[in-house]
């Protein structure tokens, strides 16, 4: 019983990914590459505007920027969609019994084989410039599990608490604003005042761009401490994550 | 887990079902500002036990907790107070259309649906045919389903959860699905459900429609019911 209910959930949240990726394309034209092209004109504007004002010059700024970008977007995307998918579902919640957490983590799913498909298009670049190297993908799985793991308890709890508090999402959407300049995307980790390294520490993104920007890039991977941080940090957020939308999840139909 | 009867379909113990009002969208900031919402009790110490088997009807007036009796019994809410115990697999037949995606093809909103109900992808690969041939509707299956009909969208509907194979079935009187063709199918389909020893919950505000269609009546009023037991006969 216990098995098939495993089962039953996984093959549920593969079809509510397929779903999800069948859906959001259907209609437009240039389908997956509007995945793309949103962070290469952010990885232009950026890259044209950004280096005037910086002290150091970052070796291969464009594509440390696309790194950052790509990674970025997955997470903000699924943080702004999945706090109100379950509210955006809500016909489905009050149609059946199933195990909703497959409603916000198929659009993690999603988004993570969309982020895939684009650092494939930004493969060739790394080779091209000789910065490819199998010693690094080791950090490239890392910086994919922590991003994971992070994204989805971020998303899990932000998808329960919507149900309750409609303004989550809001507050969300705010946070990311202020949450994407917390991050190393467009700057450097080492132009930060030690002073001021405790907020990234406590800001798993951190490691997750170091991570990738290490395996394409050849940029210095995250420092032991940071990684420790950031990753008690993530693996934390995911069980208070799973918690609270198992907990909540009994009452949703209650408040939709 | 608890052992149970094998007899017994549902089993509620002392069930009592709290709703918070709110009447605009419920916010965090509301919630800080505000303290605390005003409450409805919807069910109060609902003792109910329905056999395998059984037809069930529950009658009961606007806002005496039908809905919410319903809710809990098919496990889509849970009770604030009291247990639940269920014994096999409930699908509801109300809002049949619901969860469909207007994009998807009917074929792809059958595996998803029937999924939502608890049916593995080898199941619904197994019942396709059948689902497809009851739903009567043909080369459409491959189209999205914004171009359904309102009566096809419900036709679909209800030959999926008719083929996901359930235990204990819900339903209400305005199952009257489609035109006068589908309806004595979709009757022949219930009839062989209840010579197949399947557990039927018909809820509906037509007590006459219930006593004809139903083995016991339930009468709730105000979230109670007092337990006393009427035969349709």
């Amino acid at each position: 019983m216990k098995r098939y209910a495993l089962h039953h959930f996984w093959e549920l949240l593969i079809s509510m990914t397929h779903k999800e990726l069948t859906t959001r394309y259907k209609h437009t034209l240039f389908g997956f590459l509007w995945v793309f092209i949103n962070p290469l004109i952010q990885m232009i504007v950026i890259g044209f505007i950004f280096p005037l004002f910086i002290k150091e010059p970052i070796p291969h700024y464009n594509l440390y920027l696309f790194t950052g970008l790509l990674t970025w977007n997955f997470f903000s995307l699924s943080l702004a969609k999945g706090s109100s998918s379950i509210v955006n579902e809500r016909s489905l919640i009050k149609k059946s019994k199933f195990p909703h957490a497959i409603i916000p983590l198929s659009i993690v799913l999603s988004n993570a084989i969309n982020l895939l498909l684009s650092f494939a298009l930004i493969l060739p670049f790394t080779l091209y410039y000789q910065m490819f190297s199998m010693e690094r993908v080791g950090s490239f799985i890392l910086g994919f599990i922590l991003l994971i793991i992070f994204t989805s308890g971020a998303s899990l709890l932000t998808a329960a608490l919507n149900v309750r508090y409609r303004d989550i999402t809001f507050f969300t959407q705010a946070g990311l604003i202020v949450w994407f300049y917390l991050t190393p995307i467009v700057y450097s980790i080492y132009s930060v005042p030690p002073a001021l390294l405790f907020i990234w520490r406590l800001n798993p993104m951190t490691s997750v761009v170091q991570f990738f920007q290490n395996a394409f890039i050849n940029y210095p991977a995250p420092g032991l401490a940071m990684i420790g941080c950031n990753g008690t940090i993530a693996i934390a957020t995911l069980i208070i994550g799973i918690w609270v939308f198992q907990s909540e999840s009994k009452l949703f139909d209650d408040w939709l | 887990m608890k052992k149970i009867n094998p007899e017994i379909a549902i089993q509620l113990t002392n069930v009592s079902k709290r709703y918070e009002i709110h009447h605009d969208k419920p916010t965090l900031i509301e919630k800080l500002t505000r303290g605390r919402n005003e409450i409805f009790w919807a069910l109060r110490d609902i003792n109910l036990t329905i056999r395998k088997g059984e037809r069930v009807g529950i009658v009961g007036p606007n806002g005496a907790g039908k809905t919410t009796l319903l809710k809990i019994i098919a496990g889509i809410t849970h009770p604030t107070t009291g247990t639940v115990v269920r014994n096999g697999k409930t699908v509801s037949l109300i809002d049949l259309e619901a969860g469909f995606h207007p994009d998807l093809t009917g074929l792809q909103n059958a595996y998803l649906n029937g999924m939502l109900l608890g049916m593995s992808k080898r199941q619904i690969e197994r019942a396709l045919p059948a689902i497809i041939a009851f739903a009567d509707i043909g080369q459409f299956i491959d189209v999205p389903l914004f171009t359904y009909s309102f009566g096809m969208k419900l036709r679909l509907g209800f030959s999926i959860a008719l083929h996901s194979n359930p235990d204990i079935l819900i339903l209400d009187e305005s199952l009257g699905v489609g035109d006068a063709k589908f309806k004595r199918k979709s009757q022949r389909a219930l009839q062989k459900l209840i010579s197949q020893h399947k557990t039927f919950i018909l809820v509906s505000h037509w007590m006459e429609f219930v006593r004809q269609n139903c083995d016991r009546v339930i009468e709730l009023e105000k979230g109670r019911y007092n337990g006393k037991k009427r035969s349709s006969l």
